[in-house]
């Protein structure tokens, strides 16, 4: 379990500064660390490495002290047995894939820690590139042999730095499954940083929002994405629901199929994925209408009945979360808010066409 | 006095490379990867040989390390030795003027290593000596070897700031350099000559050997 206080003021007061204060606790699972660029996400990672120093606070891992300000404590970075995975994998180019596995592997003979390299090689499935140099490797491979390395070297908790962002969307998709099977197989602690709410949603057990150097929400990523609890979480949230399931029928005479989100069922405008596939959805706040009454003749393919969960007023839009089994955000104008005397516990139908609907992984 | 010319170059520049190149390499990694004060004043102080004439370089040493130098003084008064023409002046003198060279190409060539592959290392529970021996030095490799070589031919052709520590003593200090300007002057040109194919044809290989060092590595 991690438990982090900290704060680092850089620069000084005022519009040019910038202050992170963050305090937060990590337990099992992926943590996802989520947020737009310069909201103080890789400072928070970079302080827990040891790689920053906060100005107060204090981290411990299971009680051991790594940073205390009041104490004076700063363990140096090789004394904390934190995993670090880079974006840019930053493989030791000298070093062959397996060679930089070796790098980390504490053990007394050669034979075990060879033993274990190849182990850590196959758990990310690039045994066959053991004897290659990081320059001929592809990118996902790298970023294999770098959770390889990290894992290897047995940390308490491994610190992922946007780590896939830098490889295509496909490989990206399958990434994020093998690393959050990583993480159950290794049952390390992990904290990954991203500004991608398909990533964040895909690989989290939970999430904090951070905004300005500030956590905003914290909580189950489906929630925070698509029930945002006030104006700031919206705001990092974005405009994008995310629903994940996975393609429980398809109707090639439509080309469309069907999605099975556990609690309902969408309509996406797509055949081709086999059934079963696990699908990471996406559908904006702004393509979603909202109805009073049941509407039956229709384009729109997708019909959820709901009641609504909250309102939040953002400037000229009304931000309303509906409970429709999932939770949804839609936007609307305050005068369709007013009109449709929109308040919590309202009965209310979503209207979805089914091109609104698209697979973000 | 061709053969001992040599001999004497040998020595002396061979020891003058090999401290050289540790020193230079430790000072470029305090300049390129610690913040300390006066820092960017060490890196004139190191530099200066390079820009002052090699007979001023030389005239600072005699006051530094002469019998009545700020240093020589208390190593006379506690040895009875003196280092001004032994052939440890001449070595002396060719590492202070090669010095420059070794530093700037180590701190440049550290200064290109990203920093975070150290952290890397760190990470992985390395400490800061293994690291350096094991990720910083083999990835600057190159650009360090490239600055070794050329320290190598700066302390083999160094003339004015040698005479004037360790004079021109024949099979004492006369390195080749030397050598030649005392053939040449007493008209022996067939030793000059033969001192000047030896000087010239090092120096090719040295040009060709830092071309190759320094050449930017292919993708595999």
């Amino acid at each position: 379990m991690l438990d982090a206080a900290i704060k680092k003021r850089f620069g000084v007061n005022g519009p040019t500064g910038f202050a992170l204060d963050v305090a937060f606790t990590a337990g099992e699972g992926v943590t996802v660390v989520f947020g737009p660029s310069g909201s103080g996400k890789t400072t928070t990672l970079r302080a827990i490495a040891g790689m920053v120093t906060p100005d107060e606070g204090k981290i411990a891992l299971d009680n051991r002290v790594y940073f205390d300000a009041t104490a004076q404590v700063n363990l140096p970075i090789q004394r904390r047995r934190v995993g670090f995975v880079f974006q840019d994998y930053l493989l030791f180019p000298h070093l062959t894939a397996l060679e930089n596995v070796l790098y980390g592997i504490r053990a007394t003979d050669e034979k075990s820690r060879r033993a274990r390299a190849l182990e850590m090689l196959k758990l990310v499935g690039v045994d066959h590139a053991a004897e290659r140099c990081p320059l001929a490797l592809s990118g996902g491979e790298q970023q294999r042999v770098a959770l390889a390395r990290a894992v290897g070297s047995k940390p308490a908790i491994l610190l992922l730095d946007e780590p896939l962002s830098a490889v295509d969307v496909a490989t990206r998709s399958r990434l994020l499954d093998e690393i959050a099977e990583l993480q159950r197989r290794t049952r390390i602690p992990f904290l990954y940083v991203t500004h991608s709410p398909a990533d964040a949603a895909r690989i989290g057990d939970t999430l904090l929002v951070l905004n300005q150097g500030r956590i905003v929400q914290q909580g189950k990523p489906l929630e925070v994405f698509n029930a945002p609890l006030n104006v700031p979480a919206a705001q990092v949230a974005g405009a994008e629901n995310i629903l994940m399931g996975a393609i429980a029928e398809h109707q090639p005479e439509q080309g469309t199929s069907v999605v099975d989100l556990e609690k309902c069922r969408i309509i996406i405008p797509r055949a081709d994925l086999p059934q079963g596939a696990r699908v990471t959805l996406g559908i904006r706040a702004d393509d979603i209408i909202v109805s009073r009454e049941p509407v039956t003749r229709t384009s729109a393919r997708n019909l959820l009945a709901g009641t609504v969960k909250r309102l939040l007023r953002d400037g000229g839009r009304v931000e309303l979360v509906a409970d429709c089994g999932v939770d949804l955000k839609v936007r609307i104008t305050p005068h369709s808010a007013q009109a449709l005397a929109l308040a919590p516990g309202v009965p209310i139908f979503l209207l979805i066409k089914a091109s609104a609907c698209h697979i973000l992984l | 006095m061709i053969w001992s010319a040599f001999k004497i170059s040998l020595l002396v520049v061979s020891l003058a490379t090999v401290v050289v190149s540790i020193a230079g390499t430790a000072l470029g990694f305090l300049l390129a990867r610690r913040e300390f004060p006066g820092k960017e004043l060490c890196d004139s102080l190191v530099t200066l040989p390079m820009v002052l004439p090699p007979t001023v370089t030389g005239y600072y040493l005699i006051l530094l390390l002469g019998r009545r130098g700020l240093v020589g003084r208390y190593l006379f008064a506690l040895t009875g030795w003196t280092v001004a023409f032994t052939w440890e002046a001449a070595m002396i003198a060719a590492g202070v003027m090669a010095l420059p060279l070794m530093v700037k190409s180590a701190r440049a060539a550290l200064e290109t290593i990203d920093p975070r592959y150290e952290l890397v290392s760190f990470s992985l529970g390395k400490g800061e000596i293994e690291t350096f021996f094991r990720v910083t030095l083999p990835l600057a490799s190159r650009g360090i070897l490239a600055g070794v070589v050329l320290s190598f031919a700066r302390a083999l052709g160094e003339f004015g700031a040698t005479l004037m520590l360790a004079g021109n003593i024949r099979g004492k200090t006369q390195t080749m350099p030397l050598a030649i300007y005392e053939a040449f002057i007493s008209g022996e040109d067939h030793t000059a000559q033969a001192l000047a194919v030896i000087l010239t044809l090092a120096s090719i290989a040295v040009i060709y050997l830092t071309n190759v060092l320094t050449r930017p590595k292919k993708a595999q």
